[in-house]
C-alpha cells in the first residue's frame, strides 16, 4: 500500500510538471530561418532590414569620404576617427569593419531573398520590385565597398561554409558584379515611390550614372545623368531653388536618400549618429581649409557651418558641422550630383562650353549658391571646376576622397593638407577581423596594412 | 530502475521484531548545570528515540535488551552511555570544540560533519555579525578558503563578485548557485541598465542577519547533486528557525556608523595643472596664450573629490523573535537599513521581513512555511566609464572651474562659465538626476514533510523567488544626457522600466537512513525537481519634458523607445545519492543528478552529472586511537562532474528578430546563426583533501588540493563578416583550475582569556587551454594593440595585452616601447603580454580574544600577486595627449628637460604615442587589508537580572581601516566591469571601498 502512495506521488509529480512546456518555451521576439519567408508581406519585412543596412551604411560612407581627405577631422576621443583623420588607420579600426560589416550583412538578406523567394508563391511583379531593389541596394554596398576597400569578396549565396573561406575578387569582377546588379534592376521598378526614402528606377539610373562616372566611361555616364535630369518625358527632379531645402528631407531633388527617425537614431545608443559625431560631442569637426573653401567660394552652402568662440582652443577651430540635424536623413543622391556628374562627363568629352555643356551644368549649381557662374576655360580648368564644384555642393555626404582618388589628383591635394598621407592611404584596410578568421584573405590585405 | 531501488529500501524495514520493554528517564545538564532541551536520545543502532523536553528532562521506552544509549546535541560531545539495567540516567553534556557532531546541510540532506566526505566549507554567520554587510555574499569575504570575493566598488548595494575555486567559464555566468532554505535565488545585478560598468545586486535584497548557516559546496562530490547549474560551486543559505522547546526570545539589534571613502586620489591644483597644460603646448609648439585656458592663477581651486562626496551615515535596526513548542517553532524578523553612499545622492535603503514555521502535528507529519520579503531602494549615481559619471568627472574635472556660479547655482552644460564638452560638472551629475531603483522580493516556500515508515521520509517543496524591479530615471535639462545631447532633444531624458522575474520549483525527495548490523551504515535520497523561470519586462523612454518640473513620462512630448518582453525557461531533473558508512570508518558516496535544460539544443537537451567520493577516518583505526593528541584524521577524495546552463536562452536556434523599422515600415532581420548541437559547458572536478583535528580540537587544520576540466565551453566563434554573421556559438573552449586550500583553526588560550585563531589562505592557477580556432580573443577595454585583456591559450582569463613600456628617453623625454617585430615602427603588432589579474595567494585571518564580557576580533584579508590596470591613468597621467582633464600627482614626476631621468613621458599637447596603452599602467595590486576590528561587551549575568534582560551586547566596529598595498589607484579591491571574467583587475575611475566605524547593540529578553 504504502508503495503504491509513495510511487504514484513520484509519477503524479513528474507527470503533473513535464506535461507543460518548461522544456520547449517559444521565444516572444525570434522566428527560425524557416518560418521567415512565406508570402510577399513577409519578403517586404525581410527587404526592410536591407534598408536598415544600407541606413546603417550612411555614416560610415560620410566619414570615409570626408574625412579620409581634407574636408573633416578629427576633434574627440574616438580611436577609429583620430586614426582616420590623422591618415593613421590601423587594420582594427572600428569604422572599417562597421562599413565592411554592412555590406556583407546586406548581401546575406539579399542572398536568403534570391535562395527562398522561388519556394514560396508570389506573383512575378512582387518578385521583381523585391529582387530588383535588393540587387540595388546590394550594388550600392558593393559601389562605396569596392571604391574604399578594393577589390571585394563577392558572396552570392548564404552558405556560411563557403563564404567564410571565400576570397577577394579582382577590382575589375567587382565592378563587373556591381554593373550586373544594376542592369538587372534597371526598368524593374517604379518610377515613384511614396517617398524618396525607397528605391525607384531614378535612383537606378542615378547610381549606373555615378558608377559609369566613376569608371571613365563619359558617355554612358552623361546618358544615365541626363535621364535622370530631364525624366521620361516629364521632370521628376527639380532643382530647389534655395540650397538650404537641397539638403532638407523629401526636398525636391531628392532621388534617393536614408530616412531616419526618432526611433532609429536614439543618441544614448552606443552607435553614435552622425548627428552626435558632428553635433553632440563635436567628435569630428570641419577642417579649416573646408571652412576657407565654403566662405570664399561655397555662398549658401556655408549654411552648413556654425562657429562658437568658446570652442575654440588647442586644435579646435570651433567650427561645427550642422548639416545633420538629430533625426535629419542622408541625402544618398540628388539631382545636383547628376549635374554634376554630367558636367564632368561633358568636359572628359570636350564639351567644355556652349548648349548642353559642362558649362552650363555647372553654373546651374553655382547659381543656386548664389556665387559667381565661371566663364569659358580650358578642359582642365574646367576639371578643376568641376572637383571644387562638388567638394563644396556635396560636402559632408561622403564624396571628397572617391573623387581624389577617382581623378588621380588625391596625392597633390593631400600632400598639401597633411604630411602624413601616403599611397596606402587610397584604401582603408580590410578588417583586421575579417583576414585572422578567413584564410583565403590571409596574404589579401591592402598594400601598406 | 528508480522503482527497483525504492523496492529494496521497502523491504528492508519489516526485518525488526517485537520484544519486551524497559522506561528509562533522566535529566541532560550542561557542564554549567543549565538543563539542555531538544538532546536527541536514543538506542544505539536502533530508531528508538526522544527528544529531551523543555527541563531537560526525558522518558524513554527500550527494549530490555538495550545496551547502549546515546545523547546526542549540536554543538556538543555525544555520549555513549551503557545502561547496565539503570531506570534512571543523568547525564551531563560538554561543548565540542571540535564540531564534529555538528550537523552540515549538504543539499538536499544533511550530514554530521564527521561524516562529510566533500569539500564544504562552512561559516557561522556570527562571526561577520558585527560589520555592516549589505548582503550574504560579502560575509563570505575572506572567511572561506577557496573562495574570493570582490567587492566591484564602494557602492553601497553595488556588484559583487563571488568566485568559488576560480573562473570556470569564459563566456557563461562563473556565479555560485546561490541556494537559500532550499530555494535557487536570483543572483547578479537587478537594473537593465548600465551605469559605467557596475552594476547593483539582487542578494543584496536579503538581510544576512536572518541567516543560520552558510555552506560552501566547493567539489563535485559536495555540489553534483545541483548538476547542471553547480559549475561554478554553491552557496547554501539556512535562514534561523524556531527551536523545539525554546522559550520566545526577543531580540533587538542596531548599528550606526559613518562612513567615509578609504582614500582619494591626489590630484593637481588649479595653479599646478595650468602650468603643466603650458608646457604641454608650448612643447607642442603651440602658443599657450591662444589655446582658450586661462592664465596661471589660482583664484579657482576646486577640490572636485570634496565637492561630491560626503561623510555617510548607515544605519541598520532590527526585531527578530524566535521560540517554539513540541509542535510549533517560529522565527519571526523586521529589519530596516538605510546605507548612505559616500557619493551625493547615493544611497541605499531595505526593508525586511522574515517569517519562518514549523509544525509537526504529528510524530510523522511535519510542514511549514519560510519568507522573506524584501523592499529595496537604490538611488544610484553613474560612474566609471560614463564621460557624464560622478566619482570620474570629479576625477578628472579641471580645477579651475567651479561647480557653482555666483549665484549660487549649478552649472549645467553649455554655460559659458564652464569648461565645454567632455566636461561635465559632476556635482550637478550627482544631484541632478534621478537613478532610483526600487525591488521588491518574495523568497518564499511551503514543506511538507512525512515519515512513512521509520526512517524514511518524503519531502515535497513548492516555493516561489519572486523580484520586481522598477527603475525610475530622470535626466533634466541640468545634465548631459538631459541637457546637452542634441540627438536626445536637451530638454531632458526619462525611462521607466520594470522587470518582473520569478522562478517556481518543486521539488520531491525522498531520504531514508538505516544501519544493517552494527557496521553498516547507509543514507540514501532520491528526488525530482522542476523549476520554470519567467521574466517580463517593459521599457519606456520619454524626451523633450516642458520643463525640468515635469520629469515623469506622463508629460514627455515624445515617447522615443517602448518595448515589452517575455521570456520563459525551465529545468527538470531527477537526482539521487548514496552514502554508506562502514563501522565509522570507512565512508562512501555516490551522486548523480540528470538535468533536462531548454537553453538547449534538441539533441543535447539531457546532461547527466555523476559523482563519487572516499573517505577514511584514520583515527577510527585501533592504532590511531591509542593517540591522544589526534582527535579527528579524515582524508577524502572526489571526482565528478557538474555542468554550467547559465548561458542565454535559444542560443541554439537560427533566427530572424524584428529589428529596427526603416522609413516606417517594420523590419525582421537575421539574429543568430543558430547550432542545434550546443550543450552544457561540463566541469571534470578531482579533489584530495584532509581533516585533521588535534589536541581536543585546539588545532584544526581543513587542506583541499583541486583539479577541475571545464569542456565544452560556450564561446562564439569568430566568421568572417563574408557569412553575414560575426560569430556562431559552440561548444569550443577549455579551461583548467588548480589550486590548494588551506585553513587553520586554533584555540591559542582557553582560560578566563580566551584566544582564537582561524588563518586560511588559498591558490588557484587558471589556464585557457583551447579556445575556437588559435586566434587570440580581446575584452576589455579598448587600445592601440586591440584591448586590454586577451584570451589565448596557455594564459589565464584577465591576462593583460599592450606595449610594454620600457621608460622614458632622457634625450627626448619620449615613451620607449619594446619593439616586439623588431621594424622600427611602433604598431599594433608590438602588442605583449603585460600582466594578469590572478593572484598567487590570497585569504584571511582573524584572532578573537575575549575576556571577561570583553571580546575583540581582528580580521584581516590579504591577495598577493594580482596586477591591477589603472585605466584611468590614461586620463589622469596622458602626457599631455588632450588638455581636457586634470592629472595626477604623479605627473610632477614627468621628464621635463634633456637629461632628466623621470618615469613619466614628457607632457605633448595631441602627442598619442606617449600615452598608448602600455605596462606603465599596470600596477601590483597585492594588498593587506585590515578588514574590519570589533571590540564588544557582553554585560554579566547579574547586572542583566536586574535588568531583566537575557542579553545585552555593546559593541564598536571599523571595516576597511588600513590598507597596505602598492597599488597607486583609489583602491586595489574594485574592478571597473563589474562581473566580468575576461576583463578582470581594471580600474578605471572605479568609486574606492568605503570605511565604515559604527556603534552597535545587541539586546536580547
Amino acid at each position: 500500500m504504502k508503495r503504491i502512495i509513495f510511487i504514484s506521488t513520484l509519477v503524479l509529480s513528474i507527470i503533473c510538471f513535464a506535461c507543460g512546456d518548461l522544456l520547449n518555451p517559444t521565444p516572444v521576439d525570434l522566428i527560425t530561418d524557416d518560418q521567415v519567408l512565406t508570402d510577399a508581406n513577409s519578403a517586404r519585412v525581410v527587404l526592410t532590414s536591407a534598408y536598415r543596412d544600407f541606413a546603417n551604411l550612411g555614416a560610415p560612407k560620410i566619414i570615409a569620404g570626408d574625412m579620409t581627405s581634407d574636408n573633416l577631422i578629427h576633434n574627440g576621443t574616438f580611436t577609429q576617427y583620430r586614426e582616420i583623420s590623422n591618415k593613421d588607420m590601423s587594420a582594427s579600426n572600428g569604422s572599417a569593419s562597421a562599413l565592411w560589416g554592412v555590406i556583407y550583412s546586406m548581401s546575406y538578406i539579399a542572398n536568403f531573398l534570391y535562395e527562398g523567394l522561388p519556394a514560396i508563391e508570389i506573383p512575378q511583379s512582387d518578385f521583381d520590385e523585391i529582387t530588383a531593389t535588393a540587387s540595388f541596394l546590394r550594388a550600392y554596398a558593393y559601389f562605396v565597398g569596392v571604391y574604399t576597400f578594393g577589390g571585394l569578396p563577392i558572396v552570392t549565396s548564404t552558405n556560411v561554409e563557403e563564404n567564410r573561406v571565400i576570397p577577394r575578387a579582382s577590382f575589375q569582377e567587382t565592378l563587373e558584379f556591381i554593373e550586373s546588379e544594376l542592369l538587372y534592376a534597371l526598368d524593374k521598378l517604379p518610377a515613384q515611390s511614396f517617398n524618396t526614402g525607397e528605391v525607384t528606377n531614378g535612383a537606378v539610373k542615378a547610381l549606373l550614372a555615378r558608377f559609369y562616372l566613376y569608371s571613365e566611361n563619359w558617355a554612358e555616364a552623361e546618358k544615365y545623368a541626363t535621364e535622370v535630369i530631364e525624366g521620361n518625358g516629364t521632370k521628376q527632379y527639380i532643382l530647389e531653388p534655395e540650397f538650404e531645402n537641397a539638403i532638407s528631407d523629401f526636398s525636391a531633388e531628392s532621388i534617393i536618400e536614408i530616412v531616419y527617425s526618432a526611433n532609429d537614431n536614439p543618441g544614448t545608443s552606443t552607435n553614435f549618429s552622425i548627428n552626435n559625431l558632428f553635433v553632440g560631442r563635436r567628435e569630428i569637426i570641419p577642417s579649416s581649409e573646408m571652412v576657407l573653401a565654403l566662405q570664399n567660394d561655397g555662398g549658401a552652402r556655408t549654411v552648413m557651418l556654425e562657429f562658437n568662440g568658446a570652442n575654440a582652443r588647442g586644435s579646435d577651430n570651433g567650427w561645427t558641422v550642422v548639416r545633420y540635424g538629430p533625426f535629419d536623413n542622408i541625402q544618398v543622391f540628388r539631382l545636383a550630383e547628376m549635374y554634376l556628374i554630367r558636367a564632368e562627363a561633358r568636359a572628359q568629352q570636350d564639351k567644355i562650353s556652349g548648349d548642353q555643356s559642362a558649362l552650363s551644368d555647372v553654373n546651374q549649381i553655382r547659381q543656386r549658391a548664389g556665387v559667381p557662374l565661371i566663364q569659358g576655360t580650358s578642359k582642365n580648368q574646367m576639371l578643376l571646376a568641376i572637383e571644387n564644384e562638388r567638394r563644396m555642393e556635396l560636402c559632408f555626404e561622403g564624396h571628397r576622397w572617391y573623387d581624389l582618388k577617382r581623378t588621380g589628383r588625391a596625392e597633390t591635394v593631400m600632400d598639401e593638407f597633411t604630411n602624413n598621407w601616403t599611397e596606402k592611404d587610397e584604401l582603408w584596410p580590410i578588417p583586421l577581423s575579417e583576414i585572422t578568421n578567413n584564410p583565403s584573405l590571409k596574404d589579401a590585405q591592402n598594400p601598406g596594412y | 530502475m528508480n522503482k527497483i531501488i525504492l523496492l529494496l529500501l521497502l523491504i528492508s524495514f519489516q526485518l525488526f521484531a517485537q520484544e519486551n520493554q524497559m522506561v528509562i528517564s533522566g535529566k541532560v545538564t550542561g557542564i554549567d548545570g543549565d538543563p539542555l532541551p531538544g538532546v536527541n536520545i536514543f538506542i544505539k543502532n536502533t530508531t528508538t528515540g526522544t527528544i529531551s523536553e523543555f527541563d531537560g528532562n526525558y522518558q524513554l521506552s527500550v527494549p530490555e535488551s538495550s545496551e547502549i544509549m546515546v545523547f546526542s546535541f549540536i554543538g556538543y560531545t555525544s555520549i555513549e552511555e551503557p545502561i547496565n539495567n539503570r531506570s534512571i540516567i543523568n547525564v551531563v553534556m560538554t561543548e565540542d570544540t571540535r564540531q564534529l557532531e555538528e550537523i552540515i546541510v549538504t543539499g538536499y540532506s544533511s550530514q554530521k560533519k564527521a561524516d562529510v566526505i566533500g569539500a564544504i566549507s562552512s561559516l557561522n554567520p556570527a562571526v561577520v555579525k558585527d560589520m555592516p554587510l549589505t548582503g550574504l555574499d560579502q560575509a563570505l569575504q575572506g572567511q572561506v578558503s577557496g573562495v574570493s570575493v570582490t567587492q566591484s566598488s564602494g557602492t553601497p548595494g553595488g556588484g559583487i563578485m563571488v568566485r568559488i575555486r576560480g573562473n570556470s567559464s569564459i563566456s557563461s555566468s562563473n556565479r555560485p548557485l546561490y541556494i537559500v532554505d532550499g530555494i535557487p535565488v536570483r543572483d547578479g545585478g537587478l537594473s537593465t541598465r548600465s551605469f559605467g560598468g557596475q552594476n547593483d545586486n539582487a542578494l543584496a535584497t536579503l538581510n544576512p542577519n536572518d541567516i543560520e548557516s552558510i555552506e560552501i559546496l566547493k567539489d563535485a562530490s559536495a555540489k553534483a547533486i545541483y548538476g547542471s547549474r553547480a559549475a561554478n560551486g554553491v552557496v547554501i543559505i539556512t535562514t534561523k528557525r524556531g527551536k523545539v522547546g525554546a522559550p520566545t526570545t526577543f531580540e533587538i539589534d542596531v548599528q550606526r556608523g559613518i562612513i567615509d571613502p578609504t582614500n582619494t586620489i591626489e590630484v593637481l591644483n588649479g595653479r599646478e595643472l595650468l602650468q603643466l597644460q603650458r608646457e604641454a603646448l608650448i612643447n607642442a609648439g603651440e602658443d599657450p596664450n591662444n589655446a582658450g585656458i586661462p592664465g596661471v592663477t589660482d583664484a579657482i581651486d576646486t577640490d572636485w573629490q570634496k565637492e561630491v562626496m560626503r561623510q555617510a551615515i548607515v544605519q541598520q535596526y532590527q526585531l527578530s523573535t524566535r521560540g517554539g513548542s513540541e509542535k510549533t517553532q517560529f522565527y519571526l524578523s523586521a529589519s530596516y537599513r538605510d546605507e548612505e553612499g559616500v557619493m551625493l545622492n547615493n544611497d541605499f535603503k531595505r526593508g525586511t521581513v522574515t517569517t519562518n514555521i514549523d509544525h509537526q502535528p504529528s510524530k510523522r507529519l511535519s510542514f511549514g512555511l519560510n519568507m522573506n520579503l524584501a523592499r529595496t531602494k537604490n538611488n544610484r549615481v553613474k560612474g566609471d566609464n560614463f564621460l557624464d559619471g560622478v566619482y570620474n568627472a570629479a576625477l578628472t574635472s579641471l580645477p579651475y572651474y567651479q561647480p557653482y556660479d555666483e549665484e549660487g547655482s549649478l552649472y549645467a552644460p553649455g554655460d559659458a562659465g564652464y569648461a565645454g564638452f567632455p566636461n561635465f560638472n559632476p556635482v550637478a551629475q550627482a544631484i541632478e538626476p534621478r537613478f532610483d531603483t526600487y525591488a521588491s522580493r518574495l523568497i518564499g516556500g511551503i514543506y511538507g514533510k512525512y515519515e512513512i515508515i521509520p526512517n524514511l521520509y518524503f519531502t515535497t517543496k513548492f516555493s516561489l523567488d519572486y523580484t520586481s524591479t522598477i527603475e525610475d530615471q530622470f535626466e533634466p535639462t541640468t545634465t548631459a544626457i538631459g541637457g546637452f545631447l542634441q540627438s536626445v532633444g536637451q530638454q531632458g531624458y526619462g525611462i521607466y522600466s520594470t522587470t518582473e522575474s520569478s522562478a517556481i520549483l518543486n521539488s520531491n525527495v525522498f531520504t531514508y537512513n538505516t544501519a544493517i548490523g552494527d557496521q553498516h551504515e547507509i543514507g540514501a535520497l532520491l528526488g525530482s525537481e522542476f523549476i520554470s523561470r519567467t521574466s517580463r519586462s517593459g521599457s519606456t523612454v520619454g524626451i523633450l519634458f516642458p520643463s525640468d518640473n515635469f520629469t515623469y513620462l506622463a508629460s514627455s512630448g515624445l515617447i522615443l523607445d517602448g518595448s515589452s518582453f517575455l521570456v520563459n525557461s525551465g529545468l527538470i531533473s531527477f537526482f539521487s545519492e548514496v552514502n554508506y558508512k562502514y563501522r565509522s570508518k570507512y565512508l562512501a558516496k555516490v551522486s548523480v543528478r540528470y538535468d533536462g535544460s531548454s537553453r538547449f539544443g534538441e539533441d543535447r537537451k539531457f546532461g547527466l552529472f555523476p559523482a563519487f567520493s572516499l573517505g577514511w577516518r584514520l583515527t577510527e583505526e585501533e592504532i590511531f586511537k591509542g593517540l591522544k593528541w589526534l582527535d579527528d584524521f579524515k582524508i577524502r577524495g572526489s571526482y565528478g562532474l557538474t555542468g554550467n546552463e547559465q548561458i542565454g536562452n535559444f542560443q541554439y536556434l537560427a533566427t530572424w528578430g524584428a529589428t529596427t523599422a526603416y522609413n516606417g515600415v517594420p523590419a525582421v532581420g537575421p539574429a543568430t546563426l543558430g547550432n542545434p548541437n550546443l550543450g552544457w559547458e561540463q566541469n571534470a572536478e578531482f579533489d584530495i583533501g584532509a581533516d585533521i583535528a588535534f589536541f581536543e580540537g585546539r588545532l584544526q587544520v581543513i587542506y583541499d588540493y583541486y583539479y577541475n576540466v571545464t569542456t565544452n565551453l560556450l564561446l562564439s566563434e569568430s566568421l568572417p563578416f563574408t557569412t553575414g554573421f560575426g560569430s556562431v556559438l559552440g561548444n569550443l573552449g577549455e579551461v583548467t583550475n588548480e589550486g590548494m586550500e588551506l585553513t587553520i583553526s586554533t584555540v591559542n588560550i582557553d582560560k578566563d582569556l580566551k584566544w582564537n585563531t582561524q588563518f586560511n589562505i588559498s591558490t588557484n592557477r587558471n589556464l585557457v587551454q583551447k579556445l575556437a580556432t588559435d586566434e587570440p580573443q580581446f575584452s576589455g577595454y579598448s587600445t592601440f594593440t586591440n584591448s586590454t585583456h586577451i584570451i589565448t591559450t596557455g594564459k589565464p582569463l584577465g591576462t593583460f595585452w599592450g606595449l610594454e613600456y620600457l621608460g622614458v628617453d632622457p634625450g627626448t623625454g619620449d615613451a620607449i616601447y619594446f619593439d616586439k617585430n623588431n621594424d622600427g615602427q611602433l604598431t599594433a603588432d608590438d602588442g605583449t603580454f603585460i600582466g594578469d589579474a590572478q593572484a598567487d595567494f590570497f585569504g584571511g585571518f582573524t584572532n578573537t580574544l575575549t575576556y571577561k564580557g570583553i571580546d575583540v576580533s581582528v580580521f584581516f584579508q590579504y591577495s598577493y600577486g594580482n596586477e591591477m590596470i589603472n585605466f584611468g591613468n590614461t586620463t589622469l597621467l596622458n602626457s599631455g595627449e588632450d588638455i581636457n582633464n586634470n592629472q595626477s600627482r604623479e605627473a610632477l614626476k614627468r621628464w621635463k628637460k634633456e637629461g632628466d631621468l623621470a618615469s613619466i613621458p614628457k607632457y605633448e599637447f595631441g602627442n598619442t604615442d606617449n600615452n598608448r596603452f602600455s605596462s606603465r599602467f599596470v600596477e601590483d595590486a597585492s594588498y593587506l587589508r585590515l578588514k574590519n576590528v570589533t571590540i564588544g561587551y557582553t554585560f554579566k549575568q547579574q547586572v542583566l537580572a536586574k535588568l531583566r534582560l537575557r542579553n545585552l551586547r555593546l559593541y564598536a566596529s571599523g571595516t576597511n581601516i588600513w590598507t597596505l598595498t602598492n597599488y597607486s589607484g583609489a583602491d586595489p579591491e574594485v574592478n571597473s566591469l563589474d562581473g566580468s571574467t575576461t576583463a578582470q583587475g581594471l580600474d578605471l575611475y572605479t568609486f574606492p571601498q568605503v570605511k565604515t566605524v559604527l556603534v552597535g547593540l545587541n539586546l536580547g529578553f
